[in-house]
């Protein structure tokens, strides 16, 4: 009996787990499009919303500002597409990795500056509070969507899995 | 028949290990594209960012000698003023404070440095920010910075519009006393829009993050409130 039980959960987990994969891929690439797009129009406020985080001389802050909106739309442009996912999902969560940091090292310095993650960014004025637990928390579940990408990054309708062909048995890649 | 069983087993592993090499290979090209790809982006940003900016820029008459501001009063303690004309925290610093500090000045005990910066484009729709400071360019060059500064503040349009469009900023000029003709140029042509961007990327080097931002003789002012400012030039001039 147990045995049929967890069978049939394997097959359940096994028909519903390519699903799963295509909404993180797609989930992930949402997140990346809007938050480069929602920067990409001014570079010179993305540059400064580096520079607040104060880690960084300013004039390399205004250059990872400029580049960083381009390179979020373009690891959104590449989980959309399902090409190379796995080394996105990488990325990805690196990339989460450092703007956790980034707002937890913020928070525990006392600056009060918005993390700049959509938009805006830089210090808040004055009586405005920083919310740094919302952004570390949201940034942690974009970090499990790129997880979940890491361990299983095939999913159907996918640049990836048209290069594979149809799938064999041992599909661990 | 074991001599077939072997040869089987042999074709399978040679078939097994060419399907992971083209993986494998299938792999290394995809991950090169997508870092290919991510590099250029990055790139790209770069490039953009640096044809947006200017290199040379005019400042306007009664700038700072680095042409980060504009400079009025003749104190012996500098008041730096960091404000962005679409800031309404800055309307409010200006309804609050600005008659002391124009006290402070008037009284021969402080200097000011306006930087107005461009610090919320992305809070209009029309870069509001760049143009009004443009602007402000255009009136210290007619000689009416201060009333000009003022006027934009009580005529403040709210963040996430169009802002005031430029038209009505020449109306604005003309209403403190300024040449129509001159400012509208001025204004029209975007002469001072280069020094807007340097101003901008002056008070960001210098550390300053939002607007408005004061700094007493280099130090930053917490205490906004007309007191707070009172006693800190005090404190500076002693």
């Amino acid at each position: 009996m147990t045995v049929t039980a967890s069978h049939t959960g394997a097959a359940r987990w096994a028909a519903v787990r390519p699903w799963l994969g295509v909404a993180a891929r797609l989930g992930l690439a949402a997140v990346w499009l809007i938050a480069g797009g929602a920067k990409v129009g001014d570079l010179a406020a993305s540059g400064r919303a580096v520079n607040a985080y104060q880690v960084m001389p300013y004039d390399v802050a205004t250059v990872i500002g400029a580049a960083l909106p381009f390179v979020e739309l373009a690891l959104g442009a590449l989980l959309l597409f399902g090409l190379a996912t796995r080394l996105a999902a990488g990325i990805s969560a690196a990339l989460l990795v450092v703007f956790v940091a980034g707002i937890a090292s913020a928070w525990s310095r006392g600056l009060a500056i918005d993390c700049g993650c959509f938009g805006s960014g830089g210090q808040l004025a004055a009586g405005q509070a920083p919310s740094y637990l919302p952004e570390i928390l949201r940034d942690l579940g974009f970090l499990a969507l790129a997880g979940f990408l890491l361990i299983w990054p095939r999913t159907p309708v996918s640049v990836d899995g048209w290069l594979a062909g149809p799938p064999v048995e041992d599909d661990d890649e | 028949m074991s001599s077939r069983k072997g040869q089987k087993d042999a074709a399978r592993v040679v078939r097994e290990q060419l399907a992971r090499e083209r993986r494998r290979k299938r792999t290394l090209w995809t991950s090169l594209v997508a870092v290919a790809v991510l590099v250029i982006a990055g790139g790209i940003g770069w490039a953009v960012w640096s044809s947006q900016r200017s290199d040379t820029f005019t400042a306007p008459p009664g700038a700072t000698e680095a042409g980060t501001g504009i400079a009025y009063g003749t104190g012996p303690v500098t008041i730096d003023l960091y404000e962005d004309f679409l800031c309404p925290a800055c309307n409010q610093f200006q309804q609050t404070s600005g008659a002391t500090i124009d006290q402070l000045v008037s009284e021969g005990k402080a200097r000011v440095v306006f930087h107005p910066v461009a610090y919320l484009n992305r809070f209009s729709t029309t870069e509001y920010s760049t143009r009004s400071s443009a602007a402000s360019g255009c009136a210290a060059k007619g000689g009416k910075f201060q009333e000009y500064a003022k006027a934009l503040f009580a005529k403040q349009p709210p963040e996430g519009g169009a802002g005031l469009s430029d038209d009505e900023l020449v109306d604005i000029g003309a209403g403190v006393g300024l040449n129509r003709d001159d400012f509208a140029s001025c204004v029209s042509d975007g002469t001072y829009k280069a020094w807007t961007e340097h101003v901008t990327d002056d008070a960001s080097r210098a550390g300053v993050t939002g607007t408005p931002t004061v700094k007493v003789n280099g130090a930053e002012v917490a205490d906004r409130s007309p007191a707070g400012l009172t006693a800190a030039v005090a404190a500076a001039s002693k």
